[in-house]
């Protein structure tokens, strides 16, 4: 259709066009960055540009958006500019905007008419099945453009005609729960900003097979920065509601002198500032203790199970366990714990039952990356060991586990994670008071002796706090009543506890790589 | 002629294995695989025969290898001169489904006798692979990898704390090996520098330094130059004319050149796993007796 009337295209005209394309891109993509930041409250609806408000710009940028789209789509159609469209947009996409109409058209008869279950289930399907077949047949610069050119138009018409404003709820009579604006507008402008991404980027290069090429880049490099910015925006969100705790009656000097209460206190009666020390002191324990009892043995079952044992059914077997093991609900091992290991640990919560629960929840992640990391170890390396005459195990200690030393460490980074944050097994295997006075002191209570056992520790015998265990306690139980506040700041210190365990662990797994390779 | 060789099935090859070969019309002849030579055998292999489970990969080979010389395999892919020269060290032992009869001979031992040490043998028969393998450690440990795990070199905190840390003898062994295996005039100034740094047909050299420090009497190379450019390439052939003045050198290889080039007799596999001609590298590439022969040496077939 295009390719007719291509000797009448002037290069000028194509450069508008791209700029056309290009403009509505950066656009779409200032409006999807203001859709998470409005989402995460660190921009308000009310937020006012020269008078106007947020809203009403995101209408204005979807109206310009979806009448540049639709006009591009009609202009490479009619021939005015020469780009490569295919002839059929194709049922890959056709079914795309068949979910899309799908969602669209259920809501919209849902809001506008307030139709039952039934009827807007059948107001869907058929906007999605009109939806599906339109765009599949028609000619790609068309399917690609209009539907996301008339959906940016209705909602910039909408967003800018204020029908939809700060103050709009919707209310489904069918549900408890009510909508508001400031959520609904956010995420309908996240969502139909990646279309408008999508369709602009293939706007752009001319359709074709450059076109779906930009389109699927662009969609997918906006997806991921929009993961990393949900990252950030949760844990800032979090450091902006703990901060004030944490650094509640700091002092700064004189001197080197740091003093941070919350980090360094108890929770004790008549004291000025409570804090969180005993149940930091309480999960670095927990966490070392796991790792110290988790990360042989997984080692060493990994290696037996790759280097030693026939493939087979029973290593398949093996596999299916583990792999069963590390989604197995935490409550369930805590139980486990609290049945099974607290009555022989002197038949009170204890952090030596913590420390063992925890360890078998490590357990089956630790065999399976330290698995993965020891089969990618390539075989040429214990094949040149062999024909050395070096013997089997001398292999594996020399070679093939220095090599695979970085992947064991990622799980045991990953692992850790979760185990840091565990509540329920501490719940059920070592929570004493959750709010303690003091920390335990681990180091300073071992015993030596002339008999066996030769050494005890009294201390891994009593029960202890923990970050997670105190937040849990903190926030939901209201036994304490130290505020929600305390528990924020509860949830930045086990953040930066969780945090601190990754940096060991990464700068660790820099060590075993550069032994690998300088 | 050589197409029908090529189609041949090998379910055809095993029935009328041996003696008979009635497509080509020619018969193996015992005498063209009697190779005479002077000196010793390093290596004597009778009647060896290997099955990968039922696939019959070789096929009642005899043969002698005479000790400080180049003795070239040629042949097609898949007609088992690899697997071969693995059963000269035992390292089809690591293969589950290999099964090997009959003996070979390593210094008037047969290898495939029960109380076989595999750490001797490997000791004495060492072997270099195809694609460079060094391991992900320096350069020096590379080298030293083989004494010290054999505990010929003892450099460990034990060592040094009883007063009896072999550092000069672990320096000795890898200047040894470097310069024998053309590699140390390169590398001396960084030994301790990870030994993957280093190009492919350097990495290759240090796999054979790596093989030599544990001094062996035979060294086993499969195609060792196939995966590196021609200058590397060159450098790899001069070492092993240089190595066989001290080691007998077993090679295999795809390039029928460099078998001319670098051997002084060579054995020619055909599909089936069978050895039908083994001479002196000229009279194999100049005359030989097979038509087969002739026609894979003279690039007809294969």
């Amino acid at each position: 259709m295009s390719g007719e009337t291509a000797s009448r295209t002037a290069a000028p005209a194509v450069d508008a066009f791209d700029r056309v394309a290009l403009g509505i891109v950066g656009l779409a993509i200032v409006t999807f960055l203001l859709g998470w930041t409005t989402l995460f409250e660190r921009t308000s609806p009310d937020t006012a540009v020269a008078g106007i408000s947020l809203f009403a710009l995101f209408g204005a940028a979807f109206l310009f958006a979806g009448v540049g789209l639709i006009a591009s789509g009609i202009a490479s159609n009619v021939g005015l500019f020469e780009t490569t469209a295919d002839r059929y947009t194709g049922l890959g996409t056709g079914v795309g905007f068949g979910v899309v109409g799908f969602a669209t058209g259920g809501l919209v008869a849902t809001i506008l008419f307030g139709v039952g279950a039934t009827g807007n289930v059948l107001a869907g399907l058929a906007v999605a099945l009109v939806a599906t077949v339109a765009v599949a047949v028609l000619p790609e610069d068309l399917g690609t453009t209009l539907p996301v050119g008339l959906l940016a138009v209705v909602w910039g018409a909408l967003l800018a005609a204020g029908l939809v404003d700060v103050g709009w709820v919707w209310d489904p009579p069918s549900l408890d729960a009510a909508f508001h604006a400031d959520v609904v507008v956010p995420l309908v402008t996240i969502a139909l900003s990646l279309l408008v991404v999508w369709s602009g980027a293939i706007v752009s290069e001319g359709f074709g097979s450059q076109g779906r090429q930009n389109g699927a880049y662009m969609l997918i490099g906006l997806n991921a920065f929009g993961m990393i910015a949900v990252l950030l925006l949760l844990i800032l969100f979090v450091v902006r509601k703990g901060l004030p705790k944490l650094l509640e009656g700091a002092q700064l000097g004189p001197g080197l002198n740091v003093s941070v209460p919350f980090i360094t206190n108890g929770v004790m009666m008549g004291q000025q500032y409570n804090g969180v020390y005993p149940a930091i002191v309480g999960t670095v324990w927990l966490v070392i203790g796991a790792v110290v009892l988790a990360v042989p043995m997984g080692i060493g079952a990994a290696v037996f199970l790759t280097e030693y044992a026939e493939q087979g059914r029973f290593t398949a077997v093996i596999e299916t366990a583990t792999n069963a093991l590390w989604s197995t609900p935490s409550i369930v091992y805590g139980l486990f714990g609290y049945a099974f290991l607290v009555p022989r640990f002197g038949n009170t919560d204890s952090l030596l039952a913590g420390m063992f629960v925890l360890g078998f929840m490590l357990l089956p992640l630790v065999v399976i990356t330290s698995r993965e990391s020891i089969k990618s170890v390539p075989d040429e390396y214990r094949d040149a060991s062999a024909a050395l005459g070096v013997n089997q195990w001398q292999t594996i200690r020399s070679v093939v586990l220095p090599a695979a030393m970085p992947g064991v460490v990622t799980g045991v980074i990953l692992g850790v994670g979760r185990i840091a944050g565990e509540t329920a097994p501490i719940l059920l295997v070592t929570a004493g008071s959750p709010t303690p006075s003091r920390a335990r002191s681990v180091l300073g209570s071992f015993q030596f002796m002339a008999t066996p056992p030769f050494v005890k520790n009294e201390t891994l015998l009593q029960a202890s706090s923990a970050l997670p265990y105190q937040l849990y306690a903190v926030i939901s139980t209201g036994a304490v009543d130290l505020g929600e506040s305390f528990g924020w700041g509860t949830a930045l210190v086990l953040l930066l506890v969780v945090l601190g365990f990754y940096a060991i662990g990464i700068a660790s797994r820099i060590y075993f790589r550069r032994k690998l390779h300088q | 002629m050589s197409e029908q060789t090529v189609t041949r099935t090998d379910e055809e090859q095993r029935s009328n294995s041996l003696t008979v070969d009635a497509e080509s019309d020619e018969r193996l002849v015992d005498s063209w695989t009697e190779y005479e030579f002077e000196g010793e055998a390093a290596i004597t292999v009778e009647d060896l025969d290997v099955y990968y489970g039922d696939d019959h990969a070789i096929d009642s080979i005899s043969m002698e290898i005479p000790e400080r010389s180049v003795t070239a395999l040629i042949g097609p892919s898949g007609c088992g001169k690899s697997t071969f020269l693995r059963c000269l060290n035992r390292m089809n032992d690591r293969i589950d489904s290999a099964r090997v009869e009959g003996t070979v001979e390593v210094d008037d031992e047969n290898i495939y006798e029960g109380d076989t040490d595999l750490v001797q043998l490997r000791k004495r028969v060492g072997m270099v692979f195809q694609s460079p393998n060094p391991f992900p450690k320096s350069i020096r440990e590379n080298v030293s990898y083989g004494p010290r795990k054999h505990g010929d070199v003892n450099v460990g905190l034990l060592g040094r704390l009883l007063g009896n840390d072999d550092r000069d003898v672990e320096r000795e062994i890898v200047e040894r090996s470097l310069e024998q295996a053309a590699l140390w005039d390169e590398v001396s100034d960084r030994l301790d520098d990870n030994a993957l740094g280093l190009s492919g047909g350097q990495q290759q050299r240090l796999c054979i330094a790596r093989c030599l420090a544990v001094d062996p009497d035979v060294i086993l190379m499969d195609e060792p130059a196939s995966a590196l450019d021609p200058v590397a390439t060159a450098k790899i052939e001069d070492l092993i004319e240089d190595l066989a003045e001290e080691y007998t050198v077993v090679v295999v290889t795809h390039n029928m050149q460099q078998a001319a080039r670098i051997s002084d007799q060579t054995a020619v596999f055909l599909t089936g796993g069978q050895l039908v001609e083994y001479d002196d590298t000229d009279k194999i590439f100049e005359n030989p007796e097979s038509d087969r022969v002739e026609d894979y040496v003279t690039g007809k077939f294969g």
